[in-house]
């Protein structure tokens, strides 16, 4: 049967990871208006289940549409194949279309591809910590050594011509180059941006949003994802954790400002934000909130979906799972989740 | 065998007793020192058996400076959870020094404040302690983890099995059960060998080293002379970011870098998931800098011979025909600069692997 045409085109996927309970999102709407608006235009399921399975496990189970549980320091690959990597595969896509902006460090890179024989690097996203790369240490760097001098166009063929002979030519490598030399340029650029003076709490989330946005705006993905962490500071600090919703709130604001000015991206991208799981119903003896007590606030999430072809002002009080992002954004893109257990979302589609 | 070499004679295979060609050496001190050797060291080793030279390197602080930060990654205490207390920043001196054994050096990393915040709340700590010290999926064993939760909340309990009630105690109890020694030569093994270890060779180990716990060096030892070893000397593998780093610092600048200046390049690197991009611009960075000791292109009399060396050094392998004649036809081109020759190589992808 011939596929619907869609007027989604693109994607921008928002994993809250970190642990965010609903009684701080919409149990207090004054701390994300943002995502309030977002709800309004879109699908709101505030039944969604998730699984406690450390915040990589679970952030990780998002992508796959497979709960597995990974451990929580695994700085590792998984080993089911990822929505990024189902999107390239399927659809032809390359590096370039599908991104991951992350601010939880070395870790989280991992979630940009599997270990799956059948898919793997060659299907990875383009991923960019925030955090990491845009800090005003790395600009340190930058300033003790100098900015590198431009190439002459004739000094680049030679380059080219050097670099292309080592080990054999191959044309994969020769296309993967001019990626990136265009990732390259774009991290000098976002150095000059002043990407690493954004500080204080919550700084490595809004890095990885701002980042998100200017992503947008040079590569014009295809997909994008960002995964945020830092309201995990919430073990140790009720307060801080809360401002750090708000922060993040802020930004994810002017990110969607930025997504609706420019026209073409308005009109055919979908966007999905969803925490990778809640928090625990009460209060730690340092006032903070853990995660794992098994209750509804740690087990329920809420997702919003917001899109052209999705209905508008709609809450869906079924029961779904954060597992099933990576069927339905598949399946609105056209590709196919094979080895995802979850299900498309019901009632989204208008 | 030299005189108090750890190798055993029945052990030692033709290639430990033997000089290497210049591409193992470079291997061998970036699996060991986690650098490539220093010019001066490349002469040295030239022509020694590789058993003296690992016997060598295994007792020397930097060796164990090297393992430190492979067990800070591993636990990922790293960038704002870097432990810097001196119960571990003088762990190497320590280790070195056979004061102190590995299993025993886990034990104070776990016990530092930072691998505390690094893992905050019980759930997060109990489950990091169980996973990364025993290799125990915690899904699978629900009760012990409450358990443990228990004793971290300052509750007496028993946990795999031992009584305690702090969560010192879960740490203690943990690194006191026979999988904490099996778990961690079978991970140091899979980093050193890039394979699996035979069971039962890893039972026997994991006792020795329960027995004697200034073994370390000596299984080390053990597994660089054995035909395993050998076989991974023919293999390439990804260098991690932190080697990279440190590799292209040796190679380019003749110097490791700073402590501090190796860890944001390596944490920014960390944030891509493909970071050759950044690798690039790392390496263009440095060459670019003035502070890279370069040869004047006037001064290259003999320019085959110049770029066959600097591909010994940086790929540890002599240069193909193929390649030869491509990089002479574009030195020939005034256009084209040491710097250029050097930035073709160590941006290609078989310079990040070894």
């Amino acid at each position: 049967m011939r596929r619907p045409e869609r007027k989604t085109k693109r994607m921008l996927v928002i994993s809250l990871s970190g642990g965010i309970r609903s009684r701080e999102t919409f149990g207090t709407p004054a701390n994300v208006p943002n995502l309030m608006r977002l709800a309004a235009q879109g699908v709101t399921y505030p039944r969604t289940r998730a699984s406690n399975l450390g915040h990589f496990g679970a952030t990780l189970s998002i992508f796959t549409g497979i709960s597995e549980a990974r451990g929580i320091r695994d700085n590792a690959r998984g080993t089911d194949p990822t929505l990024f990597e189902y999107l390239r595969k399927d659809l032809g896509w390359s590096a370039g279309d599908v991104w991951i902006s992350t601010s939880g460090g070395a870790q989280e890179s991992n979630v940009s591809y599997s270990l799956h024989p059948e898919y793997g690097s060659a299907f990875g996203a383009s991923s960019l910590d925030g955090d990491g790369i845009f800090n005003a240490e790395f600009k340190g760097i930058l300033d003790a050594y100098g900015k590198p001098r431009e190439m002459p166009p004739a000094e680049v063929a030679l380059l080219e011509r050097m670099r292309g002979s080592i080990g054999g030519a191959d044309r994969a490598l020769a296309e993967e180059a001019e990626t990136s030399a265009r990732v390259e340029r774009f991290l000098l650029d976002e150095l000059e941006r002043g990407t690493q003076d954004l500080n204080g709490i919550g700084a490595s989330d809004a890095k990885a949003l701002k980042v998100a946005r200017n992503l947008l705006a040079v590569f014009r993905p295809r997909f994008l994802s960002v995964v945020l962490r830092d309201a995990d500071v919430a073990h140790s600090s009720f307060n801080n954790y809360v401002q750090v919703i708000r922060r993040n709130d802020e930004m994810l604001g002017q990110l969607l400002d930025s997504l609706r000015r420019d026209r073409e991206l308005a009109e055919t991208t979908s966007i999905l934000v969803v925490p990778e799981f809640g928090r625990d119903a009460d209060l730690n003896s340092r006032r903070g909130l853990d995660h794992g007590d098994g209750s509804d606030d740690f087990r329920y999430v809420t997702m919003v979906c917001a899109g052209p072809d999705f209905r508008r002002g709609e809450v869906v009080n079924e029961e779904v799972r954060t597992i099933d992002v990576c069927s339905t954004v598949c399946d609105l893109l056209g590709a196919e989740a094979r080895y995802a257990r979850g299900s498309r979302l019901p009632r989204l589609l208008s | 065998m030299s005189p108090g070499s750890l190798f055993p004679s029945a052990l030692i295979e033709p290639a430990a007793a033997r000089a290497l060609a210049g591409g193992s050496w470079r291997s061998i001190a970036i699996d060991l020192l986690g650098r490539p050797p220093l010019a001066a060291e490349r002469t040295a080793w030239g022509a020694r058996p590789m058993a003296e030279v690992v016997d060598e390197l295994c007792a020397g602080p930097e060796f164990w400076q090297n393992w430190l930060e492979e067990q800070l990654y591993y636990f990922l205490l790293i960038d704002n959870f870097r432990p810097e207390t001196e119960g571990v920043t003088t762990l190497p001196a320590a280790l070195a020094g056979g004061k102190l054994g590995v299993v025993e050096a886990l034990h104070r990393i776990c016990l530092s404040s930072s691998f505390d915040r690094r893992n905050p709340g019980p759930d997060t700590f109990v489950s990091v302690v169980m996973e990364q010290l025993l290799g125990i999926t915690v899904q699978k064993v629900p009760r012990e983890l409450e358990i443990g939760k228990k004793l971290y909340d300052g509750a007496s309990g028993k946990f795999l099995g031992q009584a305690g009630s702090s969560q010192a105690d879960v740490v203690h109890i943990a690194i006191e059960d026979p999988r904490a020694a099996r778990h961690f030569l079978t991970r140091e093994y899979q980093r050193l060998l890039r394979r699996e270890p035979e069971p039962k060779a890893l039972e026997a180990e994991a006792r020795r080293l329960s027995a004697e716990p200034g073994a370390f060096p000596a299984l080390v030892r053990d597994w660089f002379a054995s035909p395993a070893y050998a076989e991974r000397l023919t293999q390439r593998a990804p260098l991690s970011n932190r080697l990279f780093v440190r590799a292209l610092f040796v190679d380019l600048m003749g110097r490791l870098p700073e402590p501090d200046e190796g860890q944001r390049i390596r944490s920014a690197m960390d944030g891509l998931a493909d970071s050759r991009p950044l690798r690039a611009l790392v390496a263009r960075l440095l060459l670019d800098s003035g502070k890279v000791s370069l040869p004047e292109r006037a001064a290259l009399t003999d320019p085959e011979a110049w770029i066959g060396e600097t591909f010994e050094r940086l790929l540890g392998r002599p240069l193909k025909e193929s390649e030869r004649t491509e990089f002479l036809a574009a030195f020939a081109d005034p256009a084209c600069r040491p710097a250029t020759v050097l930035y073709a190589i160590v941006s290609h992808p078989e310079y990040q692997t070894w």
